[in-house]
């Protein structure tokens, strides 16, 4: 019965050791937000934070899982209102939205280390995530504008202090 | 024209459509629908007060809380298309309604909630808006006299004094004002309309617009950046099992032998493996295994042995359905005339120069992000069916059918749709999901693997063309033969209605595998057949890819005319504006096509610069969906073909008219992403067959489009203030011939088969 750290909470969950973190977070936990779509790791629609490396929970076995931070959808921000989210929103990106919440957890991930990345960086990065409605376009501009307003948020405290 | 799709001259026919409250019209099953589409977990942005008694309900398609939310029931399958979104800003538009007081739900597939031209719920033909808009409009319309007329009775003043903005009711002259929350509150408003007072209602004009034309947040879109929104596979019911299909290895025909589960039963939660009896023939020699979880699932399939018959079309290649089609083009009472204009054969006798070429396109799969699944539950003698689908209607009979029960007896809930682009036309999914549940007596969620819903697609079918064109000593056309033949995916629907009779009265035709072919340009004598391809009929059941036929038919015309136009030592673009000139029948279509290519010319440069060595432009215009329902759409496709042959797309122009913009950024986000998918099939996907079935798997050998071949995209919509058009699918079927028209500009490489590749260019530029 492995013990999982999701969201902040720590779960208990009943799969067998090589159970699909993937499938223990949608039919176990019940948060569907995390999507299925290759179960092979080629299209990123199953993407979660494992300790804030942006992983394929498809391909990770739930006892890799154990003693590991994972990050959902879900628990990317308490309000859904990550910079990431409220870009997404403002470039209005989703189409049908399917693979979404794995494209946001994949950019999340390269925010977090790169607070001002150029385009190649983002296109490098979002590659292995296909959206098959094609809103590659937005995506790129809602990453960048989410970097925009990352910065200037902490630029912001900065000049604050400084005045 | 296709016959179930009623035109009249000035657009859509306004048929005489029942907005007034209606009774269910399904009698024993009207309980559960009743329950059915309020009940569905998860739909989003249902009001809680949406359940409460004092509501009002001026048509089917919306009902204001007394908390004045305004929940808009849509009976369209939102696919990221936002089309339940457009639906609640045409109506907002007519009913004066804030859009923050806008909900949307998914309509289950009660009658009631049929399109109110097409009179059946399908979502396809980029046919939505353009036959909702007057429906909607009138509901609209009516809510707001009937709330107009309650506030008059309430405020004592004349109705036609009274100011509709925001959901408020205002009387500048005594000040008083009534918020629709308060007037639906007050049970004042309780006016009906009869469809003739329906139809006399005189709708705004363009110019008082406030709503259509701007692009408000879409409705659904929250819920898509934080995981709440609810699709098909996300769907939970208490009690509920998986199941997983084993597939045969044949595409279709093949039928199961025998089912061994020794090793299935070692597997825990295994529950048991259900051979399907399909007698819907959609699907053939599926076994489900069904688990207490989708892994132990799909480790019960993996365990299962199962042996097969092959069937009839175990050893067919895409090889044996291109050189069937050959055959049955060179026939000469092969098939049967779209388009018969004029004599062609005695034209060619007149002819200065004939030219002929063949164009083929190979198997397509939709791929959807979210693969086919369904979930099924039996209560009482009510079958439910939750599942995202684009055709309610005709996917509940065969749910139906796999059960054994009266279609009435079938709710089928709508979800969220991770994709569509005509996959979710079909209704297999509902099959193994059935049977599965009538077998262990649970609710079953059935979710197919992506190597099952690739090698099960109901595929864009392999094509096959030929055209045969006569030039006069101008090198103008004077007559066209061409021939299509393909499977016919919507003969397989086997409703008479959606076929096309042939123009000689000779029989249907698929006219969803000819559509396009009957274009806007001028030529005298123009013969079109429509050729069925029994074997892939057979070997590839087919179905509807965005687009559909003119994703192959302009493939076809818009590649012939380009090297008509070189042949005859013309600029391709002016070329095309000869033809385009309007005469007949064309009149009007012509012109604004015309416009539209003009458009693309100017925003992409074309002809005004000197390109470097290796590059070129091409242009392309199509008239799609159907010549009655047409998007104009116009490319310049700007490429650099290397010694390789390899293809770089520098950038893609287009310009589309649509008529009337409901959402200018909603049309810009589909006009993208239908040209980009026009790119990924013109250059990155292929399926084939061998040995009867699907050779692509999964996303690492069948490839669509990544970020990192996304190529800058310039897109210019012009609203002419015609009526609405559609524009999911028409961008799609222009990119490809300009390409292949930009490659020729660039190397001198004629390519005639997608998807284009570099070994092809290559070959092309040597010979």
């Amino acid at each position: 019965m492995p013990n999982l750290n999701i969201n902040g909470h720590n779960m208990s969950v009943e799969a067998a050791n090589d159970t699909p973190l993937l499938w223990v977070i949608r039919e176990q936990l019940q948060m569907t937000g995390t999507k299925f779509g290759c179960g092979a790791g080629l299209c990123g629609a199953c993407t979660v934070h494992i300790n804030g490396e942006a992983v394929r929970s498809c391909q990770m076995a739930v006892s890799d899982a154990v003693g590991k931070k994972i990050t959902t959808i879900e628990g990317l921000s308490a309000k859904g209102d990550h910079p990431l989210q409220k870009a997404w929103i403002a470039e209005q990106v989703p189409q049908c939205g399917y693979c979404q919440s794995g494209q946001i957890m994949q950019a999340a991930s390269l925010l977090a280390k790169n607070s001002d990345p150029t385009k190649e960086e983002v296109v490098a990065h979002m590659d292995g995530n296909l959206c098959r409605c094609m809103t590659y376009s937005r995506i790129q501009k809602a990453i960048l504008r989410a970097a925009s307003e990352m910065r200037t948020a902490s630029n912001g405290g900065t000049e604050r202090r400084a005045t | 024209m296709n016959t179930h799709v009623k035109i009249t001259s000035d657009g859509v026919e306004r048929e005489s459509v029942d907005l007034s409250r209606r009774s269910f019209l399904v009698g024993t099953a009207a309980a559960g629908l009743a329950l059915g589409y309020s009940t569905v977990p998860g739909l989003l942005g249902v009001d809680p007060a949406f359940a409460a008694t004092a509501k009002f309900d001026p048509s089917v398609w919306y009902s204001i809380a007394p908390n004045g939310i305004v929940t808009v029931t849509c009976g369209k399958a939102d696919m990221g298309q936002h089309i339940a979104s457009t639906m609640a800003q045409i109506i907002a538009e007519e009913l004066g309604s804030s859009w923050k007081d806008m909900r949307i739900q998914l309509a289950s597939n009660d009658p009631k909630f049929n399109d109110p031209v097409l009179g059946a719920q399908i979502t396809g033909g980029s046919w939505s808006t353009m036959m909702n808009y007057d429906a909607m409009s009138r509901a609209g319309a009516a809510g707001r006299i009937a709330l107009t007329e309650a506030a008059a009775a309430s405020m004592g003043v004349p109705a036609s004094e009274l100011a509709v903005k925001d959901s408020v009711i205002s009387h500048s002259k005594s000040k008083k004002s009534m918020t629709f929350a308060e007037i639906v509150k007050s049970g004042k408003a309780t006016k009906t309309f009869t469809p003739d007072e329906l139809k006399a209602i005189k709708l705004k004009t363009a110019d008082q617009y406030t709503m259509i034309g701007v692009s408000v947040p879409q409705l659904d879109i929250p819920s898509k950046t934080n995981g709440t929104a609810k699709y098909g596979i996300d769907v939970m019911l208490p009690g509920m099992v998986y199941g997983k299909v084993v597939m045969p290895p044949v595409r279709y025909g093949a039928t199961v032998k025998s089912v061994d589960d020794s090793a299935a039963k070692k597997v825990p939660g295994f529950i048991k493996a259900v051979t399907v009896d399909d007698k819907t023939a959609t699907t053939t020699g599926w076994v489900v295994a069904v688990a207490n979880t989708y892994t132990n699932a799909k480790k019960a399939a993996a365990a299962l042995k199962v042996t097969y018959d092959g069937g009839p079309n175990a050893k067919l290649s895409s090889e044996s359905l291109l050189t069937e089609a050959r055959r049955l083009q060179g026939l000469d009472d092969s098939g049967l005339f779209f388009v018969k204009n004029g004599d062609t054969a005695a034209a060619f006798g007149t002819a200065a120069k004939v030219i002929e070429a063949e164009y083929t396109t190979n198997i397509n799969i939709h791929a959807p992000m979210e693969p086919m699944n369904a979930t099924a539950q039996q209560q009482g003698d009510i079958w439910h069916i939750y599942t995202g689908n684009q055709f309610a209607t005709r996917s509940g009979a065969i749910a139906a059918g796999a059960a054994g029960v009266d279609p009435k007896f079938v709710v089928m809930h709508q979800m969220y749709l991770g994709g569509g682009f005509g996959r979710r036309l079909d209704g297999d999914m509902t099959v193994p999901a059935v049977q599965a549940s009538k077998a262990v007596g649970k609710p079953v969620k059935v979710i197919y693997s992506r190597e099952d819903d690739m090698t099960m697609d109901f595929s864009r079918p392999l094509t096959f063309q030929k055209i045969k064109a006569g030039v006069d000593g101008d090198g103008k056309v004077i007559a066209l033969n061409h021939d299509v033949v393909s499977a016919w995916p919507t003969k397989r629907w086997g409703i008479p209605d959606f076929l096309t009779p042939s123009v000689d009265k000779k029989g249907g035709l698929d006219g969803f595998t000819v559509n396009g072919a009957d274009f806007f340009y001028t030529v005298p004598n123009h013969n079109v057949r429509a050729i069925l391809n029994e074997m892939a009929q057979q070997a590839t059941p087919s179905g509807q890819l965005r687009s559909v036929a003119p994703g192959w038919t302009f493939w076809a015309v818009e590649s012939m005319v380009d090297e008509l136009a070189h042949a005859a030592g013309k600029d391709p673009a002016q070329y095309r504006i000869d033809m385009l000139d309007g005469t007949g029948a064309n009149a009007g279509g012509a012109q604004r096509l015309r416009n539209t290519l003009l458009a693309a010319m100017g925003m992409s440069g074309y002809g005004t610069r000197q390109l470097p060595k290796g590059e070129g432009m091409g242009v392309a215009c199509v008239s799609s969906q159907e010549r009655a329902t047409a998007s104009w759409t116009a490319c310049v496709a700007h490429v650099a073909v290397a010694d390789s042959g390899e293809v770089k797309v520098k950038k893609l122009t287009v310009a589309t008219d649509v008529g009337t913009q409901v959402h200018p950024d909603n049309i810009h986000a589909q006009v993208e992403g239908a040209a980009l998918w026009g790119l990924s099939l013109a250059l990155y996907e292929k399926a084939t067959l061998k040995d009867g079935g699907i050779e692509q798997t999964n996303f690492d050998t069948y490839t669509p489009l990544r970020m990192s071949q996304v190529p800058e995209v310039a897109i210019s919509v012009i609203a002419n203030g015609d009526r609405a058009t559609g524009v999911g699918e028409p961008a799609v079927t222009v990119i490809a011939p300009a390409l292949a028209n930009a490659i020729f500009n660039a190397c001198g490489a004629r390519v005639r088969s997608l998807p284009i590749t570099a070994e092809a260019v290559k070959g092309a530029m040597k010979a």
